[in-house]
């Protein structure tokens, strides 16, 4: 089994009061620290495992700044054993210009996998698209949201995907295959910062985006980013420690919910 | 003229909700709209729509991307090239949204959240950054484009009343690469949250395992239960049945008390009719503010330990 992952190193927002630059063109994202996206630790895990269980090699791609190479290390830690990192220090926000790079990629360097995963969503652009495109230029069948792998074997892939409210739906395809892997499926396992560290020993290959550009236009122009305008909004309930405390508690009396 | 397609979910036969957004969009945008929906009887949609199109298709052959895309080509042949193709932004809508631009080589825009029209030509609007930025985003090459659009943001555009006329869509053979096997269901819960008056929910925010028992003891000492946003449940630190949203447990409680939990909407959607929403939070700028009747910026550790000394000391 051939097991591709490509690995999105992706700006950790969710605590952090975001400042718009570039006359509204850009998010300032300068003091904000990155992640592996949440998405693509899961996706790397079931990699790892699939490898295990049917043998072959598991390969971790990702596309961004030389930064981006840590998601390469963090994925051979974890236990993938071939990184290549696209560098560009353009933002590349269009997934269907993406994908067509990724495309390129495979194509070019005649990379081929039995399965190709994907996160289900990256954190930062949330287009859930990027798997799908991809498996529609290379005309291979897609899941999306894959919440549980069943069985591979025979040159098909059992599988569960995630449907809303709780109800899932168990689909068959044909390999070779791409996948979107949802949040929840494994366990990730835990890789400390020496493990990150040592896997910088692990030959990867770095190369540049634009020599894998060929067809692949951008279609879709961010051309203008803004704080969403306010709502109602909460009433804001301040004071001291003592203060919000009595606060929630009289709303919860008041409510009766709380006696 | 050009019109914009909207592919439809149904599920378990039950045409749903969410495929009235990119219904009202296309109104919007002011484009005709024909529904592309599995084998059914869709008396409801006549006046919504200019055409409804019924695939011979069971609805499990039908929510999948690779027949979509047969059919797609089909319905082209019969009817003329769309400039939109809509879907719902969910489970079937980033399924099969993708994968068609991929196939058409069109532009894609998930999860269209608004639109507007001015100088700069037409545009729609994404949240980004989990939710803490809009995104504004334009086509390129003109209106030509894959879009899935999120529930319940487009309102009815009230006048449009339309004489929908029933087709049938051309017949395919079925792509033999991937095959609806059947549904399944979650599996037994522990307790049920839909239930409950008073529900007391952490999100990722409670940082580790480990602190959940404080949560558990501020919801006993409430008398409320406790539940949770996704990345708990993913990480087991609660049962799934605790998880409320889209693909969790939708609630309606007279109290829902959110503690480190960001606001993505599909947490909101899950808990956004609740009688009463108040929200903790360590970052003034947490979206789910904007959805709260009450906010308090603060850390939830720090609040829940205060709340349960005065709890205690009233006992
Ligand atoms: C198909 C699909 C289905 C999904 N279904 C669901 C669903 O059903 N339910 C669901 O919840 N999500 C769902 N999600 C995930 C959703 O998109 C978000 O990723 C998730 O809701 C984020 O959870 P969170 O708010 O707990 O975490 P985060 O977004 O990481 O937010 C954590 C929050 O805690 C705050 N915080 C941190 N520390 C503290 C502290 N000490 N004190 C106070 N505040 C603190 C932070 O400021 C932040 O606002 C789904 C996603 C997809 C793609
Ligand atoms: N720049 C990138 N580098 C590596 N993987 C990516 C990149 N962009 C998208 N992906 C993959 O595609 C998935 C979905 O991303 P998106 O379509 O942007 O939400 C992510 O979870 C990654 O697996």
């Amino acid at each position: 089994m051939e097991v591709v992952v490509l690995a999105k190193w992706v700006p950790t927002t969710q605590e952090e009061e975001l400042k718009i630059i570039d006359e509204g063109r850009s998010v300032d994202l300068e003091e904000v620290p990155f992640r592996m996206n949440e998405w693509d630790t899961y996706a790397i895990e079931e990699a790892v495992r699939i490898v295990k269980e049917h043998g072959g090699v598991g390969w971790v791609i990702s596309m961004g700044s030389e930064d981006a190479d840590t998601a390469l290390r963090r994925g051979i830690a974890m236990g993938l054993e071939r990184g290549v990192l696209l560098e560009t220090e353009e933002d590349l926000i269009d997934p269907f210009q993406r994908a067509f790079i990724f495309k390129n990629l495979l194509q070019k360097k005649g990379i081929k996998f039995d399965l190709l995963l994907t996160g289900g969503q990256a954190e930062d652009d949330e287009f859930a698209s990027t798997g799908g495109v991809l498996a529609g230029l290379l005309e291979v069948p897609y899941a999306s949201m894959v919440i549980g792998i069943e069985e591979i074997s025979g040159g098909e892939i059992t599988l569960l995907r995630e449907l809303e409210g709780g109800l899932m739906e168990r689909v068959k395809m044909a390999l070779p295959a791409v996948v979107s892997i949802q949040t929840g499926i494994n366990e990730p396992r835990y890789v400390s910062v020496t493990g990150v560290l040592s896997a910088a020993k692990k030959e990867r290959d770095f190369l540049s985006a634009a020599d894998f550009m060929e067809g692949a236009k951008g279609l879709l122009q961010l051309i203008r980013v803004e704080i969403p305008p306010p709502k109602e909004g909460a009433e804001i309930i301040g004071g001291d420690l003592d203060g919000k405390v009595s606060g929630i508690l009289n709303i919860l009396k008041e409510k009766g919910v709380y006696k | 003229m050009s019109y914009s397609l909207i592919i439809a979910e149904t599920r378990k036969g039950e045409f749903q909700e969410g495929n009235f957004d990119p219904l009202y969009l296309s109104d919007i945008v002011g484009l005709p709209s024909y529904i592309l929906l599995p084998e059914g009887e869709y008396g409801i949609l006549r006046g919504s729509c200019d055409k409804v199109i019924v695939a011979p298709l069971k609805e499990g052959e039908f929510l999948n991307p690779l027949n979509i895309i047969r059919l797609l080509e089909r319905t082209f042949q019969a009817f003329g090239e769309p400039s939109a193709i809509l879907l719902p932004h969910c489970s079937f809508g980033i399924d099969v949204a993708p994968y068609v631009a991929g196939r058409l080589g069109w532009p894609i825009i998930t999860d269209i959240s608004g639109f507007c029209r001015g100088e700069e030509g037409e545009i729609f609007i994404k949240t980004l950054y989990s939710e803490k930025i809009n995104g504004h985003f334009r086509l390129k090459e003109g209106m030509r484009f894959v879009g899935t659009v999120r529930k319940g943001v487009f309102p009815k555009v009230a006048e449009v009343v339309k004489e929908t006329l029933f087709e049938e869509a051309p017949s395919i053979e079925k792509d033999p690469r991937r095959d609806f096997i059947e549904y399944i269901e979650e599996e037994i819960e522990d307790v049920d949250i839909t239930k409950a008056d008073l529900l007391v929910s952490v999100g990722r925010g409670v940082k580790e395992k480990g602190n959940i028992p404080l949560f558990e003891e501020l919801a006993a000492l409430l008398g409320g239960v406790l539940s949770c946003s996704r990345p708990v449940a993913d990480r087991a630190w609660l049962p799934k049945a605790r998880q409320v949203g889209t693909s969790g447990k939708t609630v309606r409680p007279k109290v829902y008390f959110a503690l480190g939990i960001s606001g993505a909407f599909q947490h909101i959607a899950g808990m956004k009719d609740s009688d009463v929403i108040i929200a903790v939070n360590k970052d003034p700028s947490a979206p789910i503010f904007q959805y709260a009747h009450y906010g308090v910026v603060e850390d939830m550790h720090r609040l829940a330990q205060k709340m349960i000394e005065n709890l205690r000391d009233q006992k």
